[in-house]
């Protein structure tokens, strides 16, 4: 606590501030509203109600107009400050409205209406948490199942990435063999590639090998990725082969060695491309949405797509998923952010 | 326990040649020290016999039998590396039984392998810790204890002690020279250091740009040695060269002159000399060998000017100068009295001197038998 007290509160003028401090601490300050700005406004809208959503002018916090159930009633019934003709003013309910006059009630004296010009109301706003709209999804739409398969998707993908990947930095890193230099250039060189140049060949092979509507159709085509054979490769390359060597001479086969020795060394390395991978995964739509087409394979992002109707959008269920489809990758984010600052530090000492 | 043979061995990185044809025996038991400056080839030939870089001519063999294509493992060695290369993410015990285990060893009886090491290296109360947590002696001993657990036939040294500083690396020279005296097995030893050879080595191999420039016993080397580098080599303070001529030959040896004008040559040097008088030559003296006094008869005398002193208490160091500009350092034992500037006259026995042919390999011309009255060697 105290260092992030002296991080936030640190200057370059010794005790004033100076003009670069402004300069910095005001980018900074841009930035933050920026990038937290609209994640912020995401997730207190989701606590909103669909009242308080659709409600103009938009308000930052959950806000919504009280209600009071009266006996007899089935709906609640908004609530009302009322100025009366006599100058008094009461908090009143609306039973109806019809044009610019409103007929109320007050919920204290059930049986006496009266008319209203809507100009001479306010609503009766209070702070109100819509919890209900986290835990209506839940029976609402199967967000256990979408879950499921993001999940599914997101771990198989990510081990098998880790594996292969390693697998192909071990070679590219520790081997010397013909063409050696070419191989590396030309995963690399597949960087240069848009994915979405070569989405409908993808589409064709996974169509053609079966997988289509299967998590496998979106779990193969993601596992080989150029960043992290590179990222695996140069963090391998500081790993001393004397090492091998000493393996060598411990009769450990080269299987062995890849296991016990290269892949624990590699840790580091491994957690930031099991972090990116996780995120890659899980944020991933535009390949899920083609090869995954019936509802039960949905991940959660085809889900979050399919939500939006053509005529109407329940935007108060979408708000709060969105914050569910956020929360794990930020989960894994916060835990594991630590490794990739570690990871690029000690690539450096060795 | 293994004998090693190494019949014109080359090895080739494309068009370099690292290993220019050695032969060599390594009898069975016997501390071998390869030694030469850094680029001979040195690490390069205890690699090869290692099996982790391939021969590509001549002929490997341990015990009588080839094994060009055997791969490390089998092979039957251990090698200790120069950085150790202890696994750093296994600890002690974990790094010395990693090589029993590939090997499919019963658990109980890797665990009694690894405490007997680790008994034997005082490395006991370490087995718990990882190779970070050690000072470099002790990862140093892991590394000789991950050696000795798999019961290699032979053991091989790659510059174990450059890593450590130069109290520890006296230490564990002696603890290695204890442990083969105690083991019993066949060593090979690589280092630069000339010092760590003569102290440890049964056999001294000297190699330089890929060949072998001599093999003996330290002694032998230090009092024989075969041509102008392995003399440079082998002895520290480094043996004084002075370029001289072939005044005349005779049946008890070759007279010198000298540009340098004090040289006072009255003495033959006991060697065989078939050269013509005037040709040029090079004569070898080792500093210890010089004394601050006039020559006496069999010897011989010098005029020098003292340009650096250092007073060790037990040695001294004289850095002088002759009057042709070529160096002469003198080591006697004690203190002196000198002072830089000063002009003294030194004398070497002509039997300690040695005479090299004044090519680039220098051969040395070939000594005398001994007479009655001679000094041995």
């Amino acid at each position: 606590m105290v260092n992030l007290a002296r991080m936030l509160s640190a200057t370059r003028g010794r005790g004033r501030l100076d003009w670069t401090d402004w300069a910095s601490y005001g980018y900074l300050l841009v930035g933050l509203v920026l990038m937290f700005g609209p994640v912020l406004w995401l997730v207190l809208s989701s606590f909103k109600s669909a009242a308080a959503l659709n409600e103009f002018p938009p308000q930052l916090l959950p806000y919504g107009q009280a209600t009071v159930t009266l006996p007899g009633k089935s709906e609640p019934l908004p609530l009302y400050r009322v100025k009366l003709p006599d100058g008094s003013t009461r908090a009143m309910v609306e039973l109806r409205r019809i044009g610019i006059e409103a007929t109320m009630i007050d919920p204290s004296q059930p049986t006496e209406e009266v008319k209203v010009n809507i100009r001479d109301r306010e609503k009766v706003r209070e702070f109100h948490l819509a919890l209900e709209n986290y835990t209506e999804i839940f029976g609402k739409f199967d967000f256990m199942r979408f879950l499921w398969n993001s999940v599914f998707i997101t771990i198989v993908a990510t081990l098998f990435t880790l594996i292969f990947n390693a697998m192909a930095a071990f070679a590219l890193s520790k081997y010397r063999f013909g063409g050696e230099k070419w191989v590396f250039l030309i995963i690399i060189s597949t960087l240069m590639i848009p994915p979405t140049i070569i989405l409908v060949p993808n589409f064709l092979v996974v169509s053609e090998l079966g997988m289509l509507n299967s998590p496998w159709g979106v779990i193969w085509p993601a596992v080989a990725t150029p960043t992290g054979v590179f990222l695996l490769r140069q963090y391998m390359l500081t790993i001393p082969d004397e090492l091998l060597d000493a393996a060598r001479m411990d009769h450990a086969s080269e299987w062995k060695i890849f296991w016990r020795i290269i892949l624990p060394l590699s840790a580091p390395a491994l957690a930031v491309l099991a972090i990116f991978s996780v995120m890659w995964r899980w944020n991933d739509f535009l390949w899920p949405l083609i090869v995954l087409s019936r509802t039960e394979n949905f991940t959660l992002q085809l889900a979050l797509n399919a939500f939006q109707g053509e005529l109407t959008t329940q935007w108060h269920y979408l708000l709060a998923m969105t914050v569910l489809t956020l929360l794990p990758v930020t989960l894994v984010f916060a835990f594991l952010q630590r490794y990739i600052t570690t990871g690029i530090a000690s690539a450096g000492i060795k | 326990m293994a004998s090693l043979e190494l019949v014109g061995v080359v090895k080739r990185f494309g068009a370099t040649t690292v290993i220019q044809g050695v032969d060599l025996r390594v009898e069975d038991g016997e501390f071998v020290v390869f030694v030469g400056p850094s680029g001979c080839g040195k690490s390069t030939l205890l690699r090869m016999i290692s099996g982790l870089e391939a021969v590509t001519e001549g002929e490997l063999r341990i015990d009588g039998r080839r094994v060009n294509d055997v791969s490390a493992a089998e092979r039957g060695l251990a090698m200790v590396f120069q950085s150790y290369a202890l696994y750093p993410h296994m600890t002690v015990y974990q790094n010395m039984a990693f090589g029993l285990e590939n090997i499919r060893t019963p658990r109980s009886e890797i665990e009694t392998k690894v405490r007997a090491a680790a008994a034997l290296l005082h490395l006991d109360a370490l087995l718990d810790r990882r190779p970070t947590q050690l000072s470099g002696g002790q990862r140093q001993r892991v590394a000789i204890g991950r050696a000795i657990v798999r019961e290699p036939t032979v053991f091989l040294f790659d510059e174990p002690l450059s890593n450590l500083d130069a109290e520890l690396r006296v230490q564990m020279r002696t603890e290695i020279t204890a442990l083969h005296q105690r083991l019993k097995t066949t060593m090979i030893y690589v280092t630069h250091d000339q010092v760590e050879a003569m102290t440890m080595a049964d056999k001294i191999v000297v190699l330089r740009g890929g060949r072998v420039e001599q093999i003996g016993a330290p002694l032998a080397l230090y009092n024989l040695p075969r041509n102008r580098f392995v003399a440079g080599f082998i002895g520290s303070p480094r043996m004084n060269f002075l370029s001289v001529q072939v005044a005349g030959v005779g049946p008890d040896g070759v007279r010198i002159a000298s540009d340098a004008s004090a040289l006072n040559a009255a003495a033959p040097l006991p060697v065989r000399g078939d050269a013509a008088v005037g040709r040029r030559a090079t004569l070898g003296i080792r500093p210890e060998h010089i004394h601050l006094r006039r020559a006496s008869t069999g010897e011989v005398g010098l005029t020098a000017r003292i340009e650096l002193l250092e007073q060790l208490g037990a040695t001294s160091f004289l850095y002088c100068v002759l009057s042709t500009g070529e160096k002469l350092t003198v080591q006697v034992a004690g203190q002196v009295e000198s002072r830089p500037g000063e002009e003294i006259i030194v004398s070497f026995p002509a039997d300690r001197a040695h005479l090299f042919d004044e090519t680039d390999d220098g051969p040395a011309f070939e000594r005398l038998p001994a007479r009655a009255t001679g000094r041995a060697g």
